[in-house]
């Protein structure tokens, strides 16, 4: 009996003590661990895609999918973590902590590195700068069109009100104005607004439906020069105007009323459900809502109408692009300890961004999921359950890898699946071209101020906190302009010398 | 034969319980490990509130900064709405949420069918078992002010422009406290119903014969009986006054309510986890677990002072 208790006690002690050593065995060299962003459900690692990109590397890869919503949060624990992978998509490229941990080594400066992986060197030279943290190179940046901002419009609405397509800020207006007071549904209820948005997560200058429509006005996109000095966009009186604008609209009942808290992910249902008219995002979302539409009644889907970035009343055009990029692939020095290891992983990266890796990454398996046809990649029996398991690989997964190809630029551009999704891929085209041509840079994007880094943890939320607070009326547009102050009087004074001296350092 | 063996009982107890009981001080080891190595040595990790601490560096290379993130913390502009969007919270909690469930556990004992009492019960136990993310996505989905069911009715009898409970800043306690008693009433009447059960029946009977009504029996024997389990809850819930259920919180807060919303556990999480200043919101937990002890300790000291028995 007592020795029985003895064993007991003692193998419970030695079970507790053991559970809690790590183990931070080495990994075998034909093993990559990697980290990246999920936007449905994780793959199967036995799966057919992972097997084909596998197969191509050489090598296995053992990846560790997270959801994109707790992306960031994520990659901070990891950071703190002794377990970090080989090689992790880091989308929060510009953030304090993982700014921070790249300055004191925990991640591989590249600054010269790439040139010798011919897939790996910025493709664009203006975006590869843009990646840089004040000129150095922590990753390889996730290539994304450079103008995604457009206006989806619910086409229908606009025939049956004999609306035409906007070209400036008032015909929108116009157009918000009568979806929501002219019946566009006919339901005879006054049960529809104009435009939807959402409860926003970013920050400011993050390409969010106030971030656009700000630009729209000729406030600075990020950051903007005004009286020689650069000054960060909300501190502009286009700001003010803009926000003022869109202000009349939510006092005017032309706005969702919960776009304070609508779910960024419930973002297309107002839309389909026909509550809702207008949406300002990223160009693809017209494609997301006819293939929705089309789900609805496979009959009649053509209701997606796409409107490019807007005038100003006084006719002056200004286009807010994207950074060119989303995220960088930066290699953590905790597993890669040698330069002989970092070009082995360098070169593997290499491989996976080349054509035929790319194809994998963006399109899937030829022959498979999709075949090739003049140059475009048509899907293959879609309705097979093992074809639709890659298709969900690539687009929810794998395609988040891609460095070269990516979103919105697949190795291959899919094959638009009926003549409406034809007609709003063409114009997609031609509207980002059209409005390249007036597109506001931000000539910050590759500058970090240190101040930012070590103090600015609190300032983040301000502005955007106080746009929305104004804009539904719970403060004036004197509070707003405190808010500005407040940031100032809370460290952005020193963030804005910084980004100054920064810039004028480094050049624009 | 052995010397031990004269040794004369007086001098034995002390080395003759601890081998008597031998095998029970070595069953208490892994319970004293656990505690060691999961709660004591862990706690090591909070020197990073006095340091700049970067992962990469790790606890041995990180600088040492003494008190800067202390003095950031009280000096910086955060520090006054949290401590008062915390306390509020909790003086709310404590006038309304806490009482409740003594309340409810008190009506349900006066019931005098057993079979509704226990249906009533059980079925009042069931919110406990949502998850906060589902009470949240409900209460979204009923108060919203663009389809919610329950903001229109109200808005149909209280006419005016429609509220939106969930995002403006004078909803948010309301609907928080309302969450929490939605939640959690029927749950914290377990340990009071217990204590009622324990309450001495022959106590009730002699009353009865003194002649005592129902609301004497209740000032009198019911609440005296119930009063130990009070004090200890009462004691237990103040060490956690300043925990304000982040689940809970954090869904709930928009950037409309943030002013409001921010409490000191959302702005750990915020800074720590989604900014990723490791130290500083170290410094600022470390803040509040300090406070949480005072608290608790001066709530224990409180109610040996007004004669009960205090909980250590």
């Amino acid at each position: 009996m007592k020795k029985l208790a003895a064993i007991l006690a003692v193998t419970m002690t030695l079970t507790t003590v053991a559970a809690c050593g790590d183990d931070s065995g080495e990994q075998s060299s034909d093993t990559i661990s990697v980290m990246a962003p999920l936007f449905g459900t994780a793959p199967d690692p036995n799966g057919e895609l992972q097997q084909a990109v596998q197969k191509l590397l050489g090598k296995k890869l053992q990846i560790t999918w997270v959801p994109n919503a707790d992306y960031n949060e994520k990659t901070n624990v990891t950071l703190a973590s002794n377990n970090m992978p080989q090689v992790m998509v880091i989308q929060g490229d510009k953030q304090a902590a993982f700014v921070q941990a790249a300055q004191a080594g925990a991640f591989w400066d590249l600054t010269g590195k790439l040139d010798k992986y011919p897939n790996l060197k910025p493709a664009d030279p203006t975006t590869g700068k843009n990646a840089t943290v004040n000129g150095k190179v922590y990753g390889i940046y996730r290539v994304r069109p450079l103008l995604r901002s457009a206006i989806t419009i619910r086409k229908d609405w606009l025939a049956k009100l004999g609306l035409p397509m906007p070209k400036t800020v008032d015909d929108l207006q116009a157009i918000a104005k009568a979806f929501t007071e002219r019946d566009p549904d006919g339901n005879g209820k006054k049960d529809t607004y104009g435009l939807i948005v959402p409860k926003w997560p970013g920050n400011y200058a993050s390409s969010s439906p106030y971030d656009v429509i700000e630009t729209w006005f000729g406030a600075p996109n990020g950051w903007g020069e005004r009286g020689g000095k650069l000054v960060p966009g909300f501190d502009t009186e286009e700001f003010i105007t803009a926000n003022k604008w869109l202000k009349n609209w939510v006092d005017q009942g032309w706005v969702n009323p919960d776009f304070a808290t609508l779910d960024s992910a419930n973002w297309n249902k107002p839309f389909v459900q026909g509550r809702g008219g207008i949406i300002i995002d990223v160009n693809v979302r017209s494609a997301d809502l006819v293939k929705l539409f089309k789900e609805q009644d496979p009959k009649s889907f053509d209701k997606v109408a796409l409107a490019g970035n807007l005038a100003r009343s006084d006719g002056q055009k200004f286009s807010a692009p994207f950074p060119g990029y989303n995220g960088i692939v930066a290699i953590p020095r905790q597993k890669v300890k040698t330069e002989e290891q970092l070009d082995q992983i360098l070169q593997v990266l290499d491989k996976l961004q080349t054509k035929e890796g790319t194809v994998l990454l963006t399109n899937g398996i030829e022959g498979r999921n999709f075949k090739l046809e003049d140059q475009y990649a048509v899907p293959l029996d879609e309705d097979n359950p093992q074809i639709k398991t890659i298709n969900n690989d690539v687009e929810k997964a794998f395609i988040q890898l891609g460095t070269r190809a990516s979103i919105g630029l697949s190795a291959y551009p899919p094959k638009p699946a009926d003549e409406p999704s034809r007609q709003l891929l063409v114009q997609r085209a031609e509207l980002a071209t059209e409005d390249l041509k007036t597109a506001v840079h931000n000539p910050a994007l590759g500058v970090v101020s240190d101040y930012y880094i070590r103090q600015g943890k609190t300032l983040d939320l301000i502005i955007p906190d106080a746009r929305i607070k104004y804009l539904s009326g719970d403060i004036t547009e004197e509070q707003l302009r405190a808010e500005i102050k407040r940031w100032y009087a809370e460290g952005g004074t020193k963030i804005a010398e910084e980004t100054n001296e920064l810039v004028a350092k480094l050049g624009k | 034969m052995t010397p031990a063996a004269e040794t004369p009982p007086a001098v034995r107890p002390k080395s003759y319980r601890l081998l008597k009981h031998g095998w029970l001080y070595v069953m208490l080891l892994p319970g004293v490990a656990y505690f060691l190595i999961f709660r004591y040595w862990p706690m090591y990790g909070l020197s990073i509130a006095f340091q700049d601490y970067l992962p990469f560096l790790g606890y041995q290379d990180s600088p040492w900064v003494g008190l800067k993130h202390f003095e950031e913390l009280f000096a910086g502009p955060d520090f006054g709405r949290l401590m008062f969007n915390t306390g509020l919270l909790a003086l709310l909690t404590v006038l309304f949420v806490f009482p409740a469930p003594i309340v409810v556990a008190l009506m349900l004992n006066e019931m005098r069918r057993q079979v509704v009492r226990r249906s009533i019960q059980s079925i009042i136990y069931i919110p406990h078992f949502l998850s906060w993310t589902i009470v949240a996505s409900v209460t979204y989905l009923l108060f919203s002010a663009d389809f919610g069911v329950i903001a229109g009715w109200i808005n149909d009898i209280v006419g005016g422009p429609r509220a939106d409970y969930v995002a403006q800043e004078e909803w948010f306690r309301p609907v928080v406290v309302l969450q929490l008693l939605w939640k959690q009433t029927g749950w914290g009447t377990i340990i009071y119903l217990a204590a009622l059960a324990g309450v001495d029946t022959q106590l009730y009977e002699a009353a009865r014969v003194d002649g005592a009504g129902r609301w004497r029996q209740f000032w009198h024997i019911t609440l005296p009986g119930i009063r130990p389990a009070i004090v200890v809850m009462a004691i237990l819930t103040t060490g956690h006054l300043l925990d304000s259920g982040f689940e809970q919180i954090w869904l709930m807060t928009t950037s409309l309510n943030r002013s409001v919303a921010d409490v000191f556990d959302t702005y750990v999480y915020y800074i720590g986890i989604t900014q990723g200043s490791y130290s500083y919101s170290t410094a600022v937990g470390l803040f509040k677990g300090v406070v949480g002890v005072l608290l608790i300790y001066g709530s224990n000291l409180l109610s040996k002072r007004l004669g009960e028995r205090g909980l250590f």
